[in-house]
């Protein structure tokens, strides 16, 4: 399942330097293509940053009768991400939102990639692919004035996308 | 339970299935080649010249419908061989977009480009007298019209247009570049020297215009105009029930690899056929419709619906264009075989053989 989940992670990596080379964050000292996964993260990270991507894995499982011993998974995931704009008065973070927005999108296509082994130098070719559904930009809060993102009291307004993974386990089914 | 992978899985699941559309040369009934070798692992937004990518389809059913009947013998005629009876498949698909090609493809005969008329002086269902052409100057290109200076202003930005030759009342296969119809005898067509292009495959739209030429969006279709060629806009298309020319046209469906392996149908000579049952089986790519599975439910006769409506959420429908074919037989140049449609699978990197 790493593999999947790093071929995953790689891929929306590569794609995001390609569609917006300035959308970075600092990790640690290095500068990365702002897509992060929480799990890969110190436990005693600071804050979410704006503009950034979070990944987070969810409920995983095996999907029957699709592919005999060499199992189908399914792996859910959500994208959070959040922006106060680029400007003092915050008036343009539907904007940014949007932009966010359309190039989670785009990272997300084409809908699949290798599943590559990336614990080895060079990476291996395990010669299959990771799939997934197109994502549903959801919102992870409700607000009576606003429809689909959250006002916090910085006047933040943010998204949560999922979307499911798909995948052929490294495990041999009996 | 093993956690050492031994192959990786080679089950193939993909999302749709992509259509690719090649004119065949009428006069020799050549088909346009699809070698797996050499442009099997084209982007599929980009196939290789002279594909034409037709979008996705939905619902595409493969009939075979070749029996294969066997030869008895003995006091107990037990089998002794088999043999292959008439050749025949058919292939069904919904086009998902409307297009030019794809209207032609799906009505299956003659394919009208309404003209932009000279007034309301004659009527016609498919298109009255027109304005008329302009004449394409040398140095055109398919994406690139030369009219002069003075001939632009009737084909502004956003025009669609028709380019091809006059009709010099010759009878045969017209269209330039791609048979559009069989004209039988000049009078049969009125002897109408706009008819070659009420028919034309070699339509466009106008993106910009320069001092003297048309930029279009999208090349010619049967590339470059023929000398003599002239220009007239285009209000709208339309097919018609009826009609003696049959369209045909080479095919290539490609099921998009999510799993890692492409799966490839080249059809070398398809005609439209709609409406005929298959005898036989299928096999279905699509999602959401129950395959057909045995002879007995593909035997039972379905109504062939022209269009499908898509419930989007009510009342908002998306139509697509039901199009159904009979494949023509080609032979194979590598052992003389009679074959109507070809399978190709190509795995993706690294995965099992077999």
């Amino acid at each position: 399942m790493q593999f999947a989940k790093d071929s995953f992670l790689m891929a929306l990596q590569q794609r995001l330097a390609a569609l917006n080379p300035s959308r970075v964050v600092t990790v640690n000292g290095a500068t990365v293509p702002a897509i992060l996964v929480v799990e890969n993260l110190p436990p005693s990270s600071a804050e979410p940053q704006p503009n950034t991507f979070y990944v987070e894995w969810g409920e995983a499982g095996v999907i029957e009768g699709h592919a005999g011993n060499n199992a189908i998974m399914s792996l859910e995931c959500a994208i959070s991400y959040y922006t106060l704009g680029t400007v003092q008065s915050m008036v343009d973070r539907g904007r940014v939102l949007g932009e966010l927005d359309e190039e989670l999108l785009g990272m997300c296509q084409p809908p699949n990639t290798e599943k590559r082994d990336y614990t080895q130098s060079p990476s291996a070719d395990l010669g299959t692919s990771v799939f997934w559904g197109q994502p549903l930009l959801g919102e992870s809060k409700k607000s009576a004035v606003t429809d689909n993102v959250e006002r916090y009291q910085d006047a933040r307004v943010e998204r949560k996308a999922q979307l499911t993974i798909y995948f052929f386990s490294e495990v041999i089914l009996q | 339970m093993s956690t050492t992978p031994l192959r990786a899985a080679m089950v193939p699941f993909t999302r749709q299935m992509r259509a690719y559309f090649a004119p065949v040369n009428r006069e020799t009934e050549t088909p346009t080649i699809f070698d797996p070798g050499l442009s099997g692992a084209f982007p599929l937004a980009s196939p290789p010249s002279p594909w034409v990518d037709l979008g996705w389809v939905e619902g595409l059913e493969r009939f075979y419908d070749t029996p294969t009947d066997v030869v008895q013998s003995g006091s107990k005629l037990l089998p002794a061989v088999q043999f292959r009876g008439p050749l025949e498949a058919r292939v069904e698909f919904d086009f998902r977009e409307w297009g030019k090609l794809q209207m032609a493809l799906a009505g299956g005969s003659e394919h009208m480009n309404v003209l932009a008329p000279a007034g309301n002086v004659t009527t016609g269902p498919s298109g009255g007298v027109p304005l008329p052409g302009v004449a394409v100057l040398p140095g055109s290109t398919a994406s690139e019209l030369v009219l002069g200076t003075g001939a632009l202003n009737a084909f502004p930005a956003g025009t669609l247009v028709a380019v091809d030759v006059d009709y010099q009342q010759q009878t045969g296969y017209v269209g330039s570049g791609i048979s559009a119809a069989y004209v039988t005898s000049p009078t049969a067509v009125n002897q109408d020297l706009n008819y070659v292009r009420r028919v034309t495959f070699n339509v466009g739209r106008v993106a910009e215009t320069t001092t003297t030429s048309l930029l279009l969006v999208q090349p010619l279709l049967g590339g470059a105009p023929a000398s003599g060629a002239s220009v007239q806009a285009v209000i709208a298309f339309v097919d018609r029930e009826g009609g003696a020319f049959f369209q045909e046209w080479s095919a290539l469906f490609v099921a998009e690899q999510e799993s890692g392996g492409r799966i490839c149908f080249y059809y070398p000579r398809l005609s439209p056929n709609p409406g005929a049952a298959s005898k036989s089986t299928s096999t279905k790519s699509a999602t959401g419709k129950s395959a057909i599975t045995s002879g007995t439910a593909a035997n039972t006769l379905r109504a062939f619906l022209r269009e499908e409506w898509m419930l989007l959420v009510k009342p908002l429908s998306s139509v697509s264009l039901r199009a159904a074919f009979l494949a023509l037989p080609y032979i194979d140049p590598n052992d003389g075989q009679t074959v109507l449609c070809y399978r190709s699978y190509f795995p993706a990197p690294m995965a099992a053989v077999y």
